[in-house]
């Protein structure tokens, strides 16, 4: 055996080796992956983003707040229209004031389309989906967005 | 009296197992008690001189490991009453505020230990940047104590939800929805976060669970690791002193009683290189003794403030309104007053880049200069950046606490604008 063949790794030695490391960084990956997949939860208990409101006619004239889904409901004659309260800065509940909106926590300043006038945040308040079910209720749609001037006439 | 009982313990067969020196009286006795107590042998048997002095660390970093106990000790105590459940939690504040015995103190020390130590571990950071304590040999030590300080940040957001009152939530909804700003990952971060899209049941779980025992076992164990390194990168920071030389070293100099500290040899760096034998004296009982009595004060510290001022609890929390200001605790708001400019920007970029430099820190700046010396002038440039930072750092967040009102609009604070009323 000359000095060459001496300094290899012999065969046996380096398969085994490769298999000792595939199998344990596979047994450390998998685990960790299953544990990372098991913190992302699968069902979530939380208000459904699809919202069955009154009737068209039990709304006033102007804006009505609608705590539970966070939206801002105007009325203008029977033309309806239903706007996000959620800053797209932070997250913060709106407040409807002096022909716009404001947003407490960061100072951001909405006009009345929603659009961003002053202030940190990064989008306009978006605009949701408004139809009427067939038994003449207002169905509100906060996962579809729509344009700021797009009314549900009644 | 008590000496005499204690000697009367030591000599039963059970008191003699439990400690198995008695109160040293010889240097003997001493170097003994260091190494065969567990507590005591946390420190080594003899330190240098220069350690007893106040003035050295101010005593910033003892300080703040004693605040993490308190919280560790007040904190097991409330978890004996709070239930992490959103038609709970708030009703469990209100008990211990009302109907626990001692419960309102308890909380109050929990709160109050917890500012303090942020503050603290703070102070303790630019005791250690500006006695170039972070060269080397310590610069991992640094590192290891940065990632302390963004666990007691992470302790604290994560501890502040529990209470499920107004700050509570809208702390968490600001807090979270920033780390959505993360590039690529931010909404799936967020969305880890909370379980889910907005703060609620699953979202209180998960902060509970990493306030209780996911962060402070990280954080107990890293403190472990930063008092090991503290010892074997060879003891607090110090200047460099003229090495004995080898006619000193095998004269008479050479200490008779350093056997005990052999095991310390096992790196160049130990605290036994290069001191004197006059420079060093016993841990026991000189030490000991201003370690106790700082323990005492961070204590009475700690209790006053809780017996006199009470934690705040705001109204429980309620999804739909915001407070007006929604104001994160003091040390959140330099980084609110960042966000107030840009979410991306000021809540993700800047605090990245801070914490990257401060980890690199001990990397780029490596000269042993001015090591274990306030104010180093070899240092200038070192220290008038780092001192910018930290003044930009205290003004934003004076700016936040101070300056800002409703809707987060300037005001002066012996002028404050009135809240405006929610519609």
């Amino acid at each position: 055996m000359n000095d060459q063949v001496k300094n290899q790794l012999p065969r046996r030695t380096f398969l085994t080796l490769c298999l000792g490391w595939c199998s344990t960084l596979f047994a450390l990956g998998a685990s960790l992956a299953a544990a990372g997949r098991f913190l992302v939860p699968n069902v979530l208990y939380e208000p459904n983003r699809r919202f069955k409101a009154l009737r068209p006619d039990d709304y006033p004239e102007g804006p009505t707040f609608m705590p539970n889904l966070r939206v801002f409901l105007f009325r203008k004659g029977n033309s309806f229209r239903a706007a996000s309260a959620v800053c797209t800065h932070l997250g913060c509940t709106v407040n409807l004031a002096g022909g716009g909106f404001h947003c407490p926590c960061h100072g951001s300043v909405f006009d009345t389309s929603g659009t961003v006038v002053s202030g940190p945040a990064p989008a306009g308040l978006p605009w949701f989906e408004l139809t009427l079910s067939r038994d003449g209720r207002l169905v509100i749609d906060t996962s579809q967005k729509v344009k700021a001037d797009k009314y549900l006439v009644v | 009296m008590l000496k005499e009982l204690w000697k009367d313990f030591r000599s039963t067969r059970v008191g003699g197992s439990i400690f198995r020196v008695g109160l040293p009286e010889s240097n003997l006795e001493r170097a003994q008690a260091a190494i065969s107590s567990f507590l005591l042998h946390l420190q080594p048997a003899k330190v240098h001189r220069r350690v007893l002095k106040f003035r050295t660390t101010l005593g910033l970093g003892l300080i703040s490991l004693y605040l993490f106990l308190i919280l560790v000790g007040t904190g097991v105590l409330l978890m004996f009453y709070y239930v992490p459940a959103t038609d709970y939690a708030y009703q469990n504040m209100k008990d211990l505020e009302f109907v626990v015995t001692a419960g309102q103190v308890l909380r109050n020390m929990h709160r109050w230990a917890a500012h303090l130590m942020v503050l603290f571990v703070v102070l303790h950071m630019c005791r250690a940047f500006y006695t170039a304590a972070y060269k080397p040999p310590r610069e991992f030590n640094w590192v290891v104590g940065v990632t302390l300080f963004l666990l007691t940040l992470g302790l604290s957001f994560t501890g502040y939800l529990l209470p499920w009152d107004q700050l509570a939530f809208w702390a968490i909804t600001v807090g979270t929805s920033i780390a959505g700003y993360a590039p690529l990952i931010g909404q799936k971060l967020k969305f880890l976060f909370l379980g889910g899209h907005v703060v609620g049941e699953s979202a209180l779980i998960r902060f509970y669970v990493l306030h209780v025992i996911v962060l402070p076992v990280a954080a107990l164990m890293l403190i472990a690791l930063h008092l090991w390194r503290v010892r074997k990168d060879g003891g607090l920071a110090r200047p460099d002193e003229p090495q004995p030389t080898r006619e000193e070293m095998t004269t008479a100099q050479l200490p008779v009683t350093k056997t005990y500290g052999l095991m310390e040899l096992a790196r160049g760096t130990t605290p036994a290189v290069g001191i004197r034998p006059e420079d060093e004296v016993f841990a026991w009982p000189d030490l000991i003794f201003r370690e106790i009595l700082l323990l005492m004060a961070t204590l009475a510290v700690v209790l006053i403030l809780a017996i006199f001022w009470n934690a705040p609890l705001e109204q429980i929390a309620n999804p739909v309104h915001p407070p007006n200001p929604a104001k994160a605790p003091w040390y959140f708001l330099g980084l609110q007053e960042l966000v107030a400019y840009s979410a991306f920007w000021g809540g993700v970029v800047v605090p990245a880049l801070l914490v990257t430099a401060l980890v690199a820190l001990p990397y780029l700046d490596r000269k042993r200069r001015g090591v274990g010396v306030w104010f180093s002038r070899e240092r200038r440039v070192a220290i008038t950046l780092f001192s910018i930072c930290l003044a930009a750092a205290v003004i934003l967040t004076v700016i936040g606490t101070a300056f800002r009102g409703p809707n987060w609009a300037f005001q002066v604070p012996w002028h404050p604008l009135h809240a405006v009323e929610e519609r």
